[in-house]
């Protein structure tokens, strides 16, 4: 998939990606973004799904519902 | 300059910065402020060149794994009340104790038979003293719970809980306000306002009733401490559970027929794990239960004292039997030798007995007491319970402090028993005992499920802004308490307890 976009709960626990794009309504947008998660951030899988995710951005851990896992794109 | 020249300037500024950095300006704005903490971020911290899997991850693997996540969840609130149970034992005997040896000195120092003996024997060291006995299991119970939060679980349990939550239409952030509500439902309701979609919002206040808070504790401590003092933590972790299992089951209704609609996203922070410090878990501690001692001290009061004047006046009633004459007869016939002393003094307690109830069936309360008997005869419950349950509205610790100082009432003799064992005596016209193991968990069941009291009500009304909702809630709840209540009574019965 090098390259592509993908949702990030098709990444494997482990993985380090970079988040591409949020396909989210502003308002879910603004609180992804106040919560450190915006286009060019790296991020990394530590538990996939399926149920929520972890990722840990910068040293914190953010726990992601499945369905926001779909609308995070990554690279 | 009012808020809609305000607005009107944000509207225009933010459209000249899009105009700039062609970019939405919230974007610009966490874009800057994450350049700005990166630039310092470089400066000060030092990092290992080797990543490896920290402490919090390796925690996290066993505790947020798919298979044990729900079972240790359920396995450290069964300890926590386990704990809490076992180690309030000692102190609630010494509180009780003094409240005993209170009501003695009271007792001897005011006039007999006074209306203010009354008052400060029954009905204030009756009534909140019942209440203040559970200050220990209040305490210890915040305790654990200040444990948890403080090193980080509450965060995992709603992780957790998420699974189970998106099956039910809600995600694991509405668990925390649920969690928040095993402490008081006030700050649980409040704590929903973090929930951004409306459904989920209305949704999460509505069911927060059902999770058990701290005032509903001293009612299943005093029926357990009478009914099931060997199996103390366990039966108190049902209640919990089961106030659990409603909420949860209510949800779901809720989001299939009053609110329908797909799932908000799930986003939350998990805090890595720390150790607690015993500073700060004795604060949290502290800051809520004091609460509950500040309440004791004003609406548990003031809720005691009317219940005992509604249960002491009239204070003279007219009486199916002249009492006094009646006593007067026994003495005569012991006098002349007819009786016996022993039978004397025992059909001189009888007859006191019988005008104590008498009195107390003739009070205003007595009158609330009948009608509302056959609302909650069904669930096994007689008129004092009902009365108290009535009574439990203004603060559901008044459901105890109620039948404390009923029970102080109607007990004629001196010495004052606690009232863990005044309730296992009573018993109904017909002889059988009110309160058999049956009876206890079911009236535990309905002092869980029924109508959130007054503050919790004020609050939904505060934040739904409309009485619609806060008189849904009550009504709502007071039906599901009744109906379950009343498959558990009877469905006990059937299989033969009680």
């Amino acid at each position: 998939m090098k390259g592509g976009f993908m949702p990030l709960n098709m990444v494997n626990p482990g993985e380090e990606v970079t988040l591409m794009a949020i396909h989210a309504g502003r308002g879910l947008q603004s609180r992804l973004h106040s919560m450190g998660l915006f286009p060019g951030v790296k991020m990394k899988v530590l538990k996939g799904g399926p149920g929520p995710l972890i990722v840990s951005v910068r040293d914190t851990r953010l726990a992601l519902g499945c369905g926001m896992a779909h609308k995070i794109m990554v690279g | 300059m009012d808020r809609r020249e305000i607005l009107d300037q944000v509207r225009k500024s933010s459209e000249h910065l899009k105009g700039i950095f062609d970019d939405e300006v919230e974007t610009i704005i966490v874009d800057r402020r994450y350049g700005f903490i990166n630039g310092i971020y470089k400066k000060v911290v030092s990092r290992p060149a080797i990543e490896r899997l920290s402490a919090s991850d390796q925690i996290d693997r066993v505790v947020l794994n798919r298979v044990l996540g729900i079972p240790i969840f359920l396995f450290l609130m069964w300890l926590m009340f386990k704990f809490t149970f076992t180690l309030s034992e000692v102190p609630m005997g010494w509180v009780e104790s003094g409240q005993e040896w209170l009501g003695n000195i009271f007792g001897r120092f005011f006039p007999a038979e006074s209306a203010f003996q009354s008052l400060v024997v029954e009905g204030i060291i009756g009534g909140v003293g019942s209440v203040i006995i559970f200050v220990p299991i209040i305490f210890l119970l915040f305790f654990c719970m200040a444990i948890l939060e403080d090193s980080g679980y509450m965060a995992r349990a709603a992780f957790v809980m998420d699974r189970f939550m998106h099956k039910i239409g809600l995600h694991g952030r509405s668990f925390i306000p649920m969690i928040l509500g095993l402490g008081c439902n006030i700050p649980g309701i409040m704590a929903c306002r973090t929930i951004d979609q409306e459904r989920d919002r209305l949704t999460t206040i509505l069911v927060n009733p059902f999770m058990s808070c701290g005032a509903r504790l001293p009612v299943y401590a005093l029926l357990i401490g009478a009914f099931f003092p060997e199996k103390g933590g366990t039966v108190l972790y049902s209640i919990y559970i089961l106030g659990i299992v409603m909420a949860i089951v209510m949800a779901k209704l809720f989001r299939k027929y009053l609110f329908p609609g797909p799932a908000a996203p799930f986003v939350m922070e998990l805090p890595p794990y720390r150790i607690p410090t015993i500073k700060g878990v004795i604060i949290h501690m502290w800051e809520r239960g004091v609460l509950y001692l500040k309440k004791a001290g004003t609406i548990i009061l003031a809720g005691c004292v009317l219940v005992w004047f509604l249960g002491n006046f009239p204070w003279s009633p007219e009486y199916s039997k002249d009492y006094d004459r009646l006593k007067q007869e026994v003495k005569a016939d012991s006098a002349s030798g007819l009786i016996t002393k022993a039978a004397r003094d025992e059909s001189i307690a009888n007859l006191e007995n019988e005008q104590a109830r008498e009195k107390m069936e003739k009070s205003y309360l007595g009158g609330l007491g009948r009608i509302i008997e056959p609302v909650v005869k069904p669930l096994g419950f007689d008129w004092k319970i009902g009365v108290g349950l009535f009574g439990g509205f203004i603060a559901k610790e008044i459901v105890v402090g109620t039948l404390g100082t009923l029970y102080a009432v109607g007990e004629a003799d001196e010495e004052s028993a606690p009232l863990r064992e005044r309730i296992q005596r009573d018993t109904w016209p017909d002889g059988r005992k009110i309160y058999t193991p049956l009876t206890a968990f079911t009236l535990m069941v309905f002092t869980l499920l029924y109508m959130p009291c007054v503050a919790a009500i004020g609050v939904i009304y505060r934040e739904t802004n409309s009485w619609k909702w806060p008189l849904f809630a009550a009504g709502y709840t007071t039906a599901v308490a009744w109906v379950v209540s009343f498959i558990v009574y009877q469905g006990g019965r059937l299989i033969g307890l009680g």
